[in-house]
């Protein structure tokens, strides 16, 4: 909502994100109790794991893809549109800027400006293509959006195996890109200045989705479509802008891990670590609002990070963290039943 | 119907007669019901004689539906009990409430359109020869069901071909069956052509003369003075009045309603007409031997208020969706305020002078999970003040949301507050006072008062009177002829997508009107 009704913190700890993470916990204690281990040490090691010194570091490197994800879902979920098309969005996005950055002439700072715009374009352009089939054509864009991700994989694995391989090397991976035409780093971390990119996006489409008239009346349509269209909102054209936009998103985090991480287009190295898949769910967890979104998506990412952690102290496989995710959002996609159990009313 | 003397049934002013006995049939006492924030029901007495047509009547919000749920076992109430023909019982679900003799009738029919009467009317209580359904023997007995009763329900016939008022009877017809004693009817009418009701009450009497119960479940006054024998009246949560319909007036049974005197005042005629701010030539939606809007022409003059009666579902959504262009159409122009529109998207349609409070509020005129302050910005977004460029100013949005919750008296605790929670007069009045606040040359107003208690509907109809004195041109659409006949200067009949009369509002009366909408020429 744009504007809030005040609220009481009670309220807030049984609204459901919170409780569904404090119920998630509390089983994932018992799970842990039940197999032979002490929950208080095994979350101990997870926080360790995610928070503490250079750890927090690798929270935050990870987050950086994951948030940027996360956003490619929920910009077009507020308006209630579903975008499964983050893998190849992100692709495509990375593909291109690496195209750009290895083949345009000039110097670095311009190879490095025409690759991002590019890998955004590309991904923006990519998911647009998917409204722009059910805007026409009534193809369903939760269909066409999860088909249009394997042209965009197998297609990219087609460049870098063949054409634009780096014969110098075993892997199917492209060209480095020249060190003047990448990303800087953030300066006494290895963090890459992408980092700052996706808090700039975040920012920018937390005020989009509170300050804007179009961010207004995205949320109307997600909340009901039939009141914006009769409000005089163009649904058509509205459909194609924001898929544009999350597509852009995706674009932008596969144009900046490429440009400020890898340096190269390597196949499969955007898709393994399952950003898309991470991000979808913690943009359905908030409903697509933008700022409980991010923060699901940092929780996850430092749960995962944790994880790691958590099995170098421990005997305890870091897949016990994916347990506990899945037990969250399982708590969290029975919000609505669980509520009326507890007479919290509607 | 108890002086016809068709039985034991009785009226509670006949039981001078001592041979009869008065039985209770089932009693509701002290029934108390609570809800987050609100007590639905507080302390409740119904008690309803065994063959009696006894009505209850309330504005939205007292109560009414609360307790037909209770009746028939969709909730527990927090305190009080249901005594059925003398016995205490408890309902854990409809399941025990049918096993005890209960039927609903529901606004929204519970039917398999594709299947037929008797399929339908069977359903889950067949008559079986082995394994199988004995068809025959099904069929046989509803169609002497149907004809005991005098519904005249073919069992053969699909449902969805059947017309509304027929189905509603296959409604009947399935509680019959399992041989309903209690028949509740809620707002059985809203749905009916004047001929239609008619049907229905004869029906309904011949049903008390089987000393079966009805309880009827309406906001209309003059059904309950035709067609009942005692009202029992609820507001907020209580019982308001009990009155015996023959010693009892309209006035009294308002008064119990609302707590205040309502008084109908006769139809003022317009003061003056204008130029025509909306016209419609030609305009037809579909294609095929039977569009659903077939060349509708008419023009709607400033000062006067016309309206569009029929039975719902003859193309009147479809040319109003059309006229303001949320449906596309296939032929014809629509002009508004001189200029031509046909072209153009629903947003430049508005900005051209057209302003619509849509049939159904809830699926189109709001978004029920955002505020009032979201919900009221809407059209009003796009400038100044609430919006410098294209940003949004939030502390404008809500003092223009506090402005119109005052101007139109919404009951609401603040303009934060999501509009979900509203009962449905105060939904219509967020949706109207936006609305009406664009002072639109045209406003389109589409069954304003569905739903709605005799007090919210005073008000919008005293607000759409002000709307035409004040020059602008109204078209009303409704299925209801009372408020087409008080509020209209003329009168358009449309039937099966086609407007078949246009009448000024002195040549027409209700039997006219309800010929027309009944498709007679």
């Amino acid at each position: 909502m744009t504007v809030a009704a005040p609220r009481r913190w009670f309220q807030w700890v049984l609204s459901p994100v919170p409780l569904s993470i404090v119920v998630g916990l509390v089983l994932g204690a018992i799970t842990m109790a039940v197999t032979g281990n002490d929950p208080v040490e095994v979350y101990t090691e997870i926080v360790r794991g995610a928070l503490v010194g250079p750890n927090l570091i690798y929270t935050i490197g990870w987050s950086a893809p994951l948030v940027g994800m996360t956003m490619a879902v929920a910009l077009p979920l507020r308006g209630g549109l579903v975008n499964l098309g983050g893998d190849g969005q992100l692709v495509l996005g990375g593909l291109v800027s690496v195209i750009v950055a290895l083949n345009m002439p000039g110097p670095g700072i311009v190879k490095l400006i025409a690759a991002l715009i590019a890998g955004i374009m590309a991904g923006g352009l990519y998911a647009m293509l998917a409204a722009w089939g059910e805007v026409r054509w009534r193809v369903p864009m939760l269909i066409s959006t999860l088909l249009l991700n394997y042209p965009a994989k197998n297609f990219a694995s087609y460049l870098v195996n063949f054409p634009m391989r780096d014969p110098a090397n075993g892997m199917p991976e492209s060209h480095m890109v020249e060190v003047g035409a990448r990303l800087p780093g953030i300066p006494g971390t290895p963090l890459s200045s992408s980092v700052l990119l996706m808090v700039i996006a975040v920012v920018a489409i937390i005020l989009f989705d509170r300050r804007t008239v179009a961010g207004y009346e995205l949320r109307m349509r997600g909340l009901n479509a039939r009141f914006a269209g009769y409000g005089g909102v163009n649904l058509d054209r509205q459909a194609l802008l924001i898929m544009f936009s999350g597509g852009a998103m995706a674009g932008l985090v596969g144009a900046s891990i490429v440009l400020g991480e890898q340096f190269r287009f390597t196949d499969y190295a955007l898709v393994s670590p399952n950003y898309t898949w991470t991000g979808l769910m913690a943009a359905l967890l908030a409903n697509g609002e933008p700022l409980s979104a991010a923060i699901a998506a940092v929780f996850f990412a430092a749960l995962q990070i944790g994880g790691f952690g958590m099995e170098r102290a421990t005997s305890i496989p870091r897949e016990l963290t994916s347990v506990l995710q899945a037990i969250i959002i399982l708590l969290l996609a029975s919000r609505a039943g669980l509520r009326r159990r507890l007479r919290l009313g509607v | 119907m108890t002086d016809s003397g068709a039985g034991p049934s009785i009226g509670p002013a006949a039981g001078l007669g001592a041979v009869h006995r008065v039985t209770n049939e089932f009693e509701m006492l002290g029934i108390v019901k609570r809800f987050p924030g609100v007590v639905a029901n507080d302390g409740i007495d119904l008690t309803v004689r065994t063959g009696e047509i006894h009505a209850l009547m309330g504005e939205n919000g007292a109560g009414k539906t609360t307790l037909m749920s209770i009746l028939y076992g969709l909730m527990p109430p927090d305190a009080g009990e249901i005594i059925v023909r003398g016995a205490q019982v408890r309902f854990a679900s409809p399941i025990d409430a049918i096993g005890h003799g209960l039927g609903m009738v529901h606004q929204s029919f519970k039917l398999f359109n594709m299947l037929t009467v008797w399929e339908n009317v069977v359903f889950r209580a067949e008559p079986r020869r082995g394994a199988f359904i004995d068809r025959a023997a099904a069929r046989r007995r509803v169609g002497a069901l149907s004809e005991r009763y005098g519904l005249a329900v073919d069992p053969n016939a699909i449902v969805g071909e059947l017309p509304v008022g027929v189905r509603q009877r296959v409604e009947i017809l399935k509680a019959l069956y399992r041989d309903a004693r209690i028949l509740v009817l809620d707002e059985p009418t809203a749905v009916l052509t004047p001929q239609e009701c008619k049907g229905l009450f004869a029906v309904m009497r011949n049903l008390v003369a089987d000393h079966r119960t009805i309880l009827f479940v309406t906001h209309k006054l003059r059904e309950v003075m035709d067609v009942t024998d005692r009202v029992t009246v609820l507001r907020d949560g209580r019982v308001a009045g009990r009155l015996i319909t023959r010693d009892t007036s309209a006035e009294e049974i308002t008064r119990a309603m609302t707590g205040r005197n309502v008084f109908f005042e006769p139809r003022k005629a317009s003061t003056g007409l204008g130029e025509p701010m909306l016209e419609v030539e030609a305009l037809t939606v579909g294609d095929g031997e039977k569009p659903l809007v077939a060349a509708a022409q008419f023009a709607v003059r400033g000062g006067e208020i016309v309206g569009i009666a029929g039975v719902a579902g003859n193309g009147q959504s479809e040319l109003v969706e059309a006229i303001v262009g949320l449906r596309p159409h296939d032929d014809g122009r629509i002009r508004v305020a001189g200029h031509d529109v046909t072209a153009e998207p629903l947003r430049l349609r508005r900005r051209a002078g057209l302003s619509y409070i849509p049939e159904d509020r809830a699926a189109t005129g709001t978004a029920l999970a955002a505020s009032a302050a979201d919900n009221l910005a809407m059209g009003f977004h796009r400038g100044a003040p609430l919006a410098r460029g294209s940003l949004l100013d939030r502390s404008a949005m809500r003092t223009h949301a506090r402005n119109l919750i005052k101007r139109f008296a919404v009951k609401i605790p603040d303009e934060v507050t999501q509009v979900g929670t509203l009962s449905g007069g105060n939904l219509q009045k967020v949706v109207a006072a936006r609305e009406l606040a664009h002072e639109a040359q045209v406003v389109i107003a589409e069954q304003p008062t569905r739903g709605l208690d005799v007090g919210a509907t005073e008000f919008i109809h005293r607000t759409l009177l002000a709307q035409r004195d004040d020059g602008r041109a109204v078209l009303l659409v409704s299925s209801e002829l009372s408020e087409i006949m008080s509020l209209c200067d003329r009168i358009l009949v449309m039937y099966e997508g086609r407007i078949v009369a246009d009448l000024a509002a002195n040549d027409a009366d209700e039997a006219k009107l309800g010929l027309l909408m009944a498709g007679a020429t």
